[in-house]
């Protein structure tokens, strides 16, 4: 399980404060979704979470690590942000043993683990002889959704996991999400535009705009969606 | 109209590119080799316009020259492939507007032709003709000889992309290069000159200002041009098709590398790489091509002497390295956020990367092996040189992953992005070609030659067996830099 300690994080693109959040703490276990118009800096707060992107002020820590001064909480965290992530030259079977390799996993247990995202894959990822780079923007959100959970992570980070994929996929990840995180209590971080999903899988759901987090919000009753909709106008 | 419109986009995209405000070493290195390489050919233009005055008095000075035409614009035709890089326009965000293709094309052939690239030669050309020409026939002959020896580069300019634009393509293309400069210079040793005599009446011919010459030459730009929007078009369909590996037949696997842990598997990542990417193929391809041109030279009386010896037994193991390696990390820019959120994943990367070009050592070393038979070189020259590479050589050219920071695109050709590398890149790769023949001779010169095999065996056994030493701290280094890394490859996607 992970926690994860923000202290006065700040990040700058020239002029714009790009993220500017104080004191925030995500609690072992839990599910946090993260909202927000374009541009009020969601992916650049998970870049900083991952030490992709340098912060200008403040640090995360990620159980006690602070991510930027050790490597030893990328042994237990898995993302996936973008296409930036995939090898693309490898098959969708390769990149996956590839990453388990990596996680001291064996063949025979990552084929194993990917049979709990037999239903995600619809038959359409695995043995299809295709390199990544030649499959749909759909089906490498697939890849890059199960490569950040094959090894069971304990913290989760997935941007805009919904993205590219077919209704019943979505419907169908949503309950990966879920079970992933009562059968192995993993904190779980990932980021939105749909608030309908976002409301069904996040107890706890933050708003942020113009980097900061402007409300914290309690969706342990599926509260959050009026409030929601309210702030983005949504009729 | 649209020219101009298409003109400013490439002159912005040029000023914006990321890598312009950043690199300010590589700008440094531009204008120092412009300036560098203007004042050597102005140099040569002049020390040619009074040496063949003096060193050939039957003739005119102008005629000596035009006579080694075919040779400046076979020079020429070779520096191309270092410094000109194929067009850098973005074709494809205009194809959807209503503009015909045809005209994209004239565009980019068109702004081929007027880059000032092939101007250079001028700097030569100008201060000879001044000196050689000018009495004899006067301000006009200069300007037309200078106008036809500038038509000359446009219409060598257009070769070059014929030649440049397929070995892109495929490598063996290479060979019509080969195979028409080969033909040329049997013609003209076996024929009794005819090259040189043809090339010495159409230098005349420009500085007498016959129109012939310079219809002949313009006729032959147009076809040239012609040529290359044909095959620029074919290419434009095969890149916006891309169907070519949407099946692989056969996966290859390389499964005896599961045994090596971590580092097994990047050293099959860097198979796949290699094999499965077409910009690093082609790399790769074109390295072992020229191992075996390099052992081939071995068998020619040129490179009896001693320099000759160590010039392509040195080259003959480093050549593939320097030319993959110098692309460190870049490759892996296209998914360098997926291995950095992994631990110590570059370290074990840089390891196999090293292993692997250690490894191709004996691909040169196999193909020497009758030169060594025949006593063309010996036994210690080979290890020597070997060691000297997987040591010396590749500690140089592996600093380059601390520095590298900009993509290389795995799979676009022609028609799409060009990756021209940094400026530190040019300099560190220019070191690594430099300093071993360098040191390699001065030791020879000043201590006998198996006395400086053995100091460059030993240098280069240092440098291997502490290679994790080292990559470690180039690992180490990296991760200093990795924030201005990672944006730089981010950037330059």
């Amino acid at each position: 399980m992970a926690t994860i300690t923000i202290n006065n994080l700040q990040k700058n693109f020239g002029e714009k404060r790009a993220v500017d959040i104080e004191n925030y703490a995500i609690n072992n276990g839990e599910i946090l979704g993260l909202v927000g118009n374009n541009g009020a800096g969601k992916t650049t707060f998970f870049r900083l979470i991952l030490d992709l992107l340098k912060a200008d002020n403040g640090s995360v820590q990620i159980n006690d690590i602070v991510s930027n001064e050790s490597e030893e909480w990328k042994n237990f965290t898995g993302a996936f942000i973008d296409e930036g992530f995939l090898i693309d030259y490898l098959t969708p079977e390769e990149y996956f043993y590839f990453i388990g390799k990596m996680y001291g996993l064996k063949k025979e247990e990552v084929d194993e683990r990917l049979t709990t995202f037999e239903r995600f894959m619809n038959g359409e990822v695995v043995g299809q002889k295709k390199y990544i780079r030649n499959f749909s923007a759909g089906n490498k959100q697939k890849i890059g959704i199960i490569s950040a959970m094959i090894h069971h992570p304990q913290l989760l980070i997935l941007d805009e996991p919904f993205n590219f994929l077919d209704p019943s996929s979505q419907s169908i990840i949503k309950h990966i999400l879920k079970d992933f995180n009562v059968q192995t209590g993993s904190t779980i971080l990932i980021s939105s535009h749909n608030l309908n999903h976002t409301t069904d899988i996040c107890p706890r759901i933050a708003l942020l705009e113009n980097g900061k987090i402007i409300r914290d919000i309690d969706n342990t009753d599926n509260s959050a969606e009026k409030e929601l909709e309210d702030y983005f106008n949504v009729e | 109209m649209l020219l101009q419109e298409l003109r400013k986009h490439a002159k912005l995209a040029a000023k914006r590119h990321p890598m312009f405000e950043k690199n300010k070493f590589g700008k440094f290195y531009l204008y120092f080799m412009t300036i560098f390489w203007s004042g050597y050919l102005i140099f040569f233009g002049i020390l040619f316009g009074f040496g063949f005055a003096e060193d050939f008095p039957t003739m005119e000075p102008y005629h000596i020259m035009n006579k080694g035409i075919f040779i400046l614009l076979a020079l020429d035709f070779l520096f191309r492939f270092i410094f000109q890089k194929t067009p850098t326009q973005e074709i494809k965000p205009y194809l959807l507007l209503p503009v015909k293709k045809n005209k994209l094309l004239n565009f980019l052939l068109l702004k081929s032709a007027v880059s000032t690239y092939n101007a250079i030669w001028l700097f030569m050309i100008v201060p000879f003709a001044f000196i050689t020409t000018l009495r004899l026939f006067g301000i006009t002959g200069l300007v037309t000889y200078c106008l036809g020896f500038y038509l000359l580069m446009i219409l060598n300019n257009y070769w070059y992309l014929i030649c440049r634009t397929l070995i892109n393509e495929k490598t063996y293309y290479v060979l019509i290069p080969i195979i028409f400069y080969g033909l040329l210079g049997l013609a003209e040793f076996t024929l009794g000159n005819p090259v040189s005599t043809f090339t010495m009446n159409l230098g005349e011919s420009f500085i007498k200002h016959n129109p012939l010459g310079f219809l002949g030459v313009l006729i032959v730009i147009l076809g040239l041009g012609w040529i290359n929007r044909a095959i620029m078009l074919k290419n434009l369909y095969a890149e916006l098709a891309k169907t070519e590996d949407t099946k692989v037949k056969h996966v290859s696997e390389y499964k005896f590398l599961e045994r090596y842990g971590e580092v097994g598997e990047y050293f099959r990542l860097e198979l796949k790489l290699l094999f499965r990417n077409k910009r690093s193929k082609s790399m790769f391809r074109m390295g072992c091509f020229l191992i075996i041109m390099l052992t081939a030279m071995l068998f020619t009386p040129t490179y009896e002497g001693a320099f000759g010896k160590s010039f392509v037994g040195i080259y003959n193991f480093a050549i593939l390295g320097i030319l993959m390696l110098t692309q460190v990390m870049s490759f892996e820019g296209n998914y360098l956020d997926g291995l950095m959120s992994r631990k110590e994943s570059i370290y074990n990367l840089l390891r196999a990367k090293y292993y692997f070009y250690s490894f191709a050592m004996i691909v040169p070393f196999i193909l020497m092996i009758p030169a060594m038979v025949m006593g063309k070189i010996s036994f210690l020259m080979a290890v020597s040189y070997g060691f000297f590479t997987t040591g010396f050589i590749y500690f140089i050219v592996l600093q380059l992953a601390v520095y590298n920071n900009k993509t290389t695109p795995l799979n676009e050709s022609l028609i799409g992005r060009q990756s021209t590398g940094t400026g530190f890149q040019s300099l560190i790769s220019g070191l690594s070609f430099g300093i071993p023949l360098l040191v390699n001779n001065f030791l020879r010169i000043a201590l006998g030659e198996t006395i400086s095999l053995w100091i460059l065996l030993v240098i280069g056994l240092g440098f291997t067996f502490t290679s994790n030493l080292w990559i470690m701290n180039i690992y180490k280094r990296f991760m200093k830099r990795r924030y201005k890394n990672m944006e730089g490859f981010r950037d330059t996607k």
